[in-house]
């Protein structure tokens, strides 16, 4: 007990310290977390100077923080999400999350099949660089002040599409990739969407019920409540085979029609936070950084084409909104950075482990990721100087 | 002057609101209660930052800037705006006109106009008092209407003295 005490103390500072760098550097900190996780992991690199830093093995309880990580992540995601805004301005919303699918999906299946993956392996590859992260876009939106230009509305409609895209894709390629003969996907099919329109029924016919189930004065239930009833439900659709990722979304997206948004984003936000952290920090762990000489061209390859695709992407649905030139191409370059999504299909893909979703995959979204959220947020940071570049000094005032 | 609202997923409510001429105010109202405000110089230009907010301080900010005399260490005077009406908290001075009446022989509907939604006495609060229930010196009844209602109210808690 004192020995796993401690390892979990040395993992939660660990992230606590690599958490405060990186907001001091104002990079984000998920690429962070996933360092610090390499560092003092049980895999290379061991030591430093001679000093151990094997200071924490990959246990099982830091893997079911973790699991509660990707659950939350998603139960927040559902929370989040806005059904009104994506009716208020659903054609809009639709044309540039198509163009988007098409442009960054295409890219990822183009680079898999050049790569010589199977059909699955490329699904899993396609959906990995397709999708933006909403936590570091987000959060760059606010640093940088775009949220209150006229870009933001294309941004952060691109991020909703993609929230329900990756609900069903999930879904699908965790049934899909099951494994066993064309029976057993559809039986797996079958499964999920029964047991996820079961939920979904619960959730758009339930609100008044899940209305009282959650109701109460103390924070203290309050909070017990939510992480009992949101894990309870992942755990049952886990144990059917069922994305417990996806069914945490469903279930976020039920309570998201009820009165207690607001009394979630106060109380069960530091919850997720923890459980998110302790996510991205495991993904270090299990990262074996020998394999990242094997993924360096594909990773190299997959930067630059899916940085490109995006600004093409963006440009385009910048275009649909009437936005400037310039403001067109920072629609583009808000949405480069990848995150969390891609590690959780990354997780997914190590879950299932044939092949190269075992070995190669994991080792790929981790320096993807790492590349990318940082990249992101550095472009971001740096985007007149590159629309000044791209597009002249005319652009940048008009 | 047209208000644009928008959801922004995971942060909260961001308003626009036109000002005179091309210049907009952008209000970034977040989860946890922190509002930011932005400035735009017309309506195709970069937002400038101007200041951050408390949910706390905002809330002070509001009451000013609605024009709510404001003095948050006397309840007396905290107004709650509800369209023409508001309500305030008056106090029953000793010796006044009402001290010992009841509320049916007070008939201050009638008289001012004021309805008395509460009467609170010491640590305890009487909601919706009834035609029997007495004024008392010291109590400070919370009152419902609109200002030349509550002006005429304030003229009666007054003591003779005056």
């Amino acid at each position: 007990m004192a020995e796993l005490l401690l390892e979990v103390g040395i993992a939660l500072t660990g992230i606590a310290l690599a958490g405060t760098l990186a907001t001091r550097s104002t990079l984000s900190v998920i690429p962070a977390y996933i360092l610090v996780g390499i560092l003092i992991g049980p895999n290379e690199p061991t030591s430093l100077f001679g000093l151990p830093l094997t200071l924490v093995g990959d246990r099982e309880f830091i893997e079911v923080l973790a699991e509660l990580g990707v659950v939350f992540l998603l139960f927040f995601l559902g929370l989040e999400f806005s059904v009104d805004q994506l009716l208020q301005d659903r054609n809009r919303i639709t044309t540039i999350g198509v163009l988007d699918f098409v442009v960054n999906f295409g890219v990822g299946a183009a680079i898999g099949l050049a790569f010589g993956w199977t059909i699955v392996e490329t699904l899993f590859l396609a959906g990995i660089v397709y999708i933006s992260s909403s936590a570091v876009v987000t959060k760059s939106l606010i640093e940088q002040g775009w949220i209150a230009n006229d870009e933001s509305s294309p941004i952060l409609g691109t991020l909703v599409f993609e929230d329900i895209l990756i609900a069903v894709y999930l879904a699908l390629l965790a049934a899909v990739a099951g494994g066993g003969g064309l029976r057993d996907a559809a039986v797996s099919v079958g499964t999920a969407f029964l047991f996820l329109g079961g939920l979904a029924a619960v959730a758009w016919y339930g609100a008044g019920w899940l209305d009282r189930v959650f109701a109460t004065r103390s924070d203290e239930l309050f909070v017990l409540r939510i992480v009992g009833v949101t894990t309870l439900v992942a755990g049952a659709a886990l144990a059917l085979g069922v994305s417990e990722a996806v069914a945490a979304f469903f279930l976020g997206t039920g309570v998201s029609q009820t009165s207690h948004v607001e009394r979630i984003e106060h109380i069960v936000t530091p919850a997720r936070d923890i459980f998110a952290a302790v996510f991205f920090f495991s993904i270090g762990l299990a990262t074996d950084v020998t394999l990242f000489g094997g993924v360096a061209t594909l990773v190299g390859v997959a930067v630059v084409l899916t940085t490109l695709g995006k600004l093409v992407s963006g440009t385009l649905s910048g275009r649909v909104y009437d936005l400037t030139r310039q403001r067109s191409l920072r629609v583009g370059i808000g949405l480069v950075p990848r995150g969390e999504f891609s590690l959780v299909i990354a997780t997914l893909a190590a879950g299932i482990g044939t092949g190269r979703l075992g070995t190669v995959l994991p080792a790929f979204t981790v320096g993807y990721v790492l590349v990318m959220s940082i990249l992101g947020s550095v472009l971001i940071q740096q985007s007149d100087a590159i629309t000044e570049t791209l597009l002249g000094r005319t652009a940048s005032t008009e | 002057m047209t208000v644009y609202e928008t959801d922004v997923p995971g942060v909260g409510k961001k308003f626009e609101v036109e000002l005179d001429g091309e210049e907009r105010l952008v209000l970034v109202m977040h989860h946890d209660g922190k509002r930011e405000f932005f400035h735009k110089s017309s309506p195709d230009a970069d937002a400038e930052r101007l200041f951050t907010l408390s949910g706390q301080r905002a809330r002070e900010v509001g009451a000013i800037i609605q024009g709510a005399y404001f003095q948050p260490v006397e309840l007396s005077d905290v107004e709650v705006p509800l369209g023409d009406a508001i309500i305030e908290w008056v106090d029953v001075e000793a010796d006044c006109s009402l001290e010992g009446q009841t509320l049916a022989d007070a008939n201050l509907r009638q008289r001012t106009g004021a309805s008395v939604i509460a009467i609170r006495r010491g640590e305890e609060t009487i909601p919706n008092p009834g035609p029997d229930d007495t004024f008392q010196s010291g109590d400070i009844l919370v009152a419902l209407g609109t200002r030349a209602e509550l002006d005429a109210l304030e003229g009666l808690v007054e003591s003779d003295g005056d």
